[in-house]
């Protein structure tokens, strides 16, 4: 007799377009591997399963945006999608004044361009590759302000996206209010894990910002996951709807950049919010010589229409419940399968830590690129190394060794069925089976910058 | 080059159309004077027939709305990337290409790198973004076109060369150490879209291999320049339009294109290269400001767009009908009387304000007015290229105008019909019984740079 699940979730849409997947075979997916030097950014799409590579545009749009679509305007200056984009962002996230971008490294450049010095310190939860970059090249210094909690894979504390107030204050001391132009800080903190901040600290943040004069700038890709986990795990706002909770995280700051590719729903495309007139016109300057007109900024007029329509599809609660309880599905797959996995389980991907799954290799044989290659060979399922390769290495050529070595599950949103959450998992598994025969690499080619999207590998004989 | 015009029939049928509103004279006036004057700040829905730039505005085919929904969105290795890499690599003959959102941040990654203070770019005629990207990196950008663009009314074949003596001179000069590179930019956008021969480019080319100087080509109207190409140049009218786009690309050692032109899409850039390490620095710069390599900040639809979009526009018919439907246009006006840059060239006509409205003096900004009154008239917004676009002041605050007070009239490719343009030129006619009008505008607020784009206007009541 069939005994009750605890399903606990079902999609809340239907599928109405499908794009057809290769099967491919184990000797045509090592072939594959080989070609691509063991660097799964290296594959071609055609040969992959299923895409875990990122959840960055490459999301399912539904029917309603679709149809927002057909009605782009792409009128070069004052486009209807404009102007019901900049309604839906002031509508559903507050901010005043928006300039549109290509995609969210956009806005960062401009941001960065606008309110950083050269010699200032910007504290964040944690760095991210592009936004630190932009920083840096304004002339800042990138300085993380993340508690603890937040590095350590194991430790299940509900936001470890938080701000450790007291590493603020070190800095306010040490180099004065004044060099501090903003606090940079991300909904859901990516390189954490995927791991949110709590209202709470939010709060303590702006009252403690406000009275020293600093910004905070909402980096808000995944605000309404970071939402989502807030109405889960905060006290009080087990009621509150996320499009609401959303609307207040993004009240207690003075401005964002946004990919919107993440948590908006679609392929391609970001902003910059303000609510400081000044700021706004000249960004608005600066967004004409790198973007585009401020009424486009670089995005089609249907890529805008397609925005609009996602980001109020975005803040929905069933939406959220489906897409975070779809990773927390694949999370717990695994850890029934006895995989270790970083806890607790993020709002947009599953991190296996590799240096538990492989024990044997050293970070010099690579343990998380070699086990997304394995995963690779036994499923076609593509994934992402972050550690050893994607740190790079210091200045004086030594190889940065983080503590962290995983492998990034990510899942793009509404695109794969719970079926495909089980092969993942069964994948796994059975490469954990034979994980005592797994061979590490050595890289044969190393590019200069930003290594780990182009580095070639071969397997240790 | 008085091939009669009998009836342009388009190489296509309408599949899809986009409701246009009509408006009166007064919701215009209201309209405009809410956008402070300024066409660049009205909102396209009040815009009857928008001939402000022919940037993004195209219609696709059937073929490229298909392709849309066979974007492959993958981050990395996309189908839609190896379709796009595949068409690119064989028009240009080029084994690097980088994919950027559009053209400006293609100039961007390149000049960024082989600029820098004291360094000089030498050009047929720069861009206005293509300049500013230069100027930035603190190197000078010098305009050297031929001497038959001067005056503006007569005819020359190929009005888009480059002035080869000059070239030669300014090497000279300079050295060629201190010369970052030679953009020939076809066709000349700036110069009124004139042409660009082969003989040019390749005498440029040669230059270039003398000095071991860099041919950027910068080539968004490429396949409209092909056209005169093969219509103007003797030697080439029986080689296709690919042909001759081809062997003109192979002359340059990179290629940087906004394929919101010629590329028949509405957002899309590339740059392409022959050497090697150049492009790994490219590379690099791409990832940090606009995507990973296989993206480059576009969608894997609007990849798949442009794959096929730079197949369609070397079609002869659809070449044939474009520089013809704009003729027509610069054509009819000129036999009205109106004053034209001369010979009409591919994308735009540019009608001559300074001498349209002869009454008005270049501080009141003719070139302003006459947008203005196009908009109130029938609803047309244009833009005006003259003393607001690239007009300075002195030291005592005096405007400093431009050589010229043009405005452009730019046609989106596959978007109107016959009929739209024969409203155009019906506008027009209003417009002659106002040419002895003597009230301009002035400026009342403008930003930094790039004024253009933001500015506030006033009328001038006199």
């Amino acid at each position: 007799m069939a005994k009750i699940n605890k399903r606990s979730w079902a999609e809340p849409y239907k599928m109405k377009m499908v794009e057809l997947l290769k099967v491919t075979t184990r000797p045509q997916r090592v072939k594959a591997l080989k070609e691509a030097g063991f660097n799964t950014f290296l594959l071609k799409s055609d040969d992959v399963y299923i895409d875990l590579l990122t959840d960055s545009g490459t999301n399912a749009m539904s029917d309603q945006q679709w149809s927002a679509f057909m009605l782009g305007d792409e009128a070069y200056a004052g486009s209807k999608s404009y102007y019901k984009l900049e309604k839906a962002i002031q509508d559903f996230y507050g901010y005043k004044y928006i300039i549109p971008t290509h995609q969210g490294r956009g806005a960062e450049n401009i941001l960065s361009q606008i309110l950083i010095k050269k010699g200032d310190i910007v504290p964040g939860n944690m760095y991210f590759t592009t936004t630190r970059l932009h920083q840096e090249l304004a002339g800042g210094t990138f300085v993380d302000i993340i508690i603890d909690e937040a590095h350590d894979p194991y430790n299940e504390f509900p936001f470890k996206g938080n701000i450790d107030l007291k590493k603020l204050e070190v800095l306010v001391k040490k180099h004065g209010a004044e060099k501090i132009p903003y606090v940079c800080m991300a909904t859901n903190v990516n390189m954490a894990g995927g791991q949110p901040i709590s209202i709470a600290n939010l709060k303590e943040l702006r009252a403690y910002t406000n009275k020293h004069k600093i910004k905070v700038i909402h980096d808000m890709t995944r605000v309404a996951e970071n939402a989502y986990f807030i109405q889960q795990r905060e006290e009080g706002y087990k009621n509150v709807k996320i499009k609401d909770i959303v609307k207040e995280i993004c009240s207690l700051t003075d401005g964002c950049t946004m990919s919107a590719k993440k948590d908006a729903l679609v392929n391609i495309g970001g902003f910059m919010g303000t609510n400081d007139w000044d700021v706004f016109e000249e960004a608005r300057n600066l967004v004409v010589v790198y973007e585009g007109l401020h009424t486009y900024g670089g995005m089609a007029g249907r890529d805008m229409e397609a925005m609009a329509v996602g980001i109020k599809e975005s803040v929905g609660d069933h939406h959220q419940k489906a897409r975070v309880g779809q990773v927390e599905y694949l999370g717990k797959k695994m850890e029934e399968y006895g995989i270790p996995i970083v806890k607790p389980i993020g709002g947009h991907g599953v991190f296996v830590d590799a240096k538990a799954f492989l024990p044997h290799l050293t970070q010099d044989e690579f343990p998380a690129q070699t086990l997304a290659g394995e995963i690779y060979i036994d499923s076609g399922v593509r994934t992402m190394e972050r550690g050893v390769v994607s740190a790079g290495r210091k200045p004086n050529g030594e190889n940065y060794y983080p503590k962290l070595e995983l492998v990034r599950f990510t899942l793009p949103r509404r695109v794969y069925t719970q079926a495909h959450m089980d092969v993942i998992a069964e994948s796994v598994a059975s490469v954990y089976a034979r994980r005592n025969k797994i061979k590490g690499l050595k890289m044969t080619y190393e590019p200069k910058y930003l290594r780990f999207f182009q580095a070639k590998f071969e397997q240790i004989k | 080059m008085s091939e009669r015009m009998r009836t342009l029939t388009e190489p296509f049928k309408i599949k899809m159309v986009e409701p246009l509103k009509v408006t009166a004279e007064e919701y215009r006036k209201e309209a405009l004077k809410t956008a402070k004057y300024n066409t660049f700040l009205l909102r396209a829905q009040d815009v009857f027939i928008d001939l402000l730039t022919d940037s993004g505005t195209g219609a696709m085919s059937d073929k490229q709305w298909s392709g849309i929904m066979m974007g492959d969105e993958s981050y990395a290795g996309a189908r839609s990337w190896e379709h796009l890499e595949s068409v690119v690599k064989s028009l240009t003959g080029m084994e690097y290409i980088i994919p950027t959102h559009q053209g400006r941040a293609a100039e961007r990654i390149l000049y960024s790198i082989i600029g820098g203070p004291d360094k000089v770019f030498i050009s047929n005629t720069h861009f206005d973004t293509t300049r500013a990207n230069i100027e930035y990196t603190n190197a000078e950008a010098i305009d050297i076109v031929c001497k038959e663009a001067d005056d503006v009314a007569s005819f020359a074949p190929f009005k888009g060369n480059i002035n080869l003596e000059r070239l030669e001179q300014l090497i000279q000069e300079r050295g060629p150490k201190a010369i970052a590179a030679v953009i020939m930019t076809v066709t000349n956008n700036s110069s009124g879209g004139q042409p660009v021969s082969m003989a040019n480019m390749k005498a440029v080319r040669k230059i270039c291999d003398k000095h071991q100087l860099m041919m950027v080509i910068d080539g968004c109207r490429i396949a409209e320049n092909s056209y005169f190409v093969k219509h103007r140049e003797e030697a080439y009218s029986d080689k296709s339009y690919r042909e001759i786009a081809q062997e003109m690309l192979n002359l340059g050692d990179a290629f940087i294109m906004s394929a919101k032109k010629d590329g028949l899409v509405n957002m899309g850039g590339l740059l392409t290269l022959k050497d090697k390490e150049l492009s790994v620095k490219c590379q690099n710069l791409l990832i940090i400001s606009e995507g990973f390599t296989t993206y480059g900040g576009l969608s894997g639809r609007d990849m798949e767009a442009l794959a096929i979009g730079l197949t369609e526009v070397f079609d002869g018919d659809y070449l044939n009908y474009r520089i013809k439907s704009t003729a027509y246009l610069g054509e009819k006006l000129k036999e009205k009387g109106v004053p034209v840059v001369w010979p009409i060239g591919g994308h735009a006509v540019y009608v001559d304000a300074k001498k349209l409205y002869n009454q008005i003096p270049v501080e009141e900004y003719p070139g302003q007015t006459l947008a203005v009154d196009l908009y109130i008239k029938g609803g047309i917004r244009t833009v005006e290229i003259g003393s607001v676009m690239f007009g300075k002041y002195d030291e005592q605050g005096k405007l400093i105008a431009a050589e010229q007070e043009l405005v452009r009239l730019a046609i989106p490719r596959r978007v109107y019909t016959q009929s739209h343009i024969d409203y155009v030129l019906d506008v027009f006619d209003d417009i002659l019984e106002m040419r002895n009008q003597k009230n301009g505008y002035k400026i009342t607020y403008e930003p930094q740079f790039l004024r253009h784009f933001t500015s506030h206007f006033e009328p001038i009541n006199k």
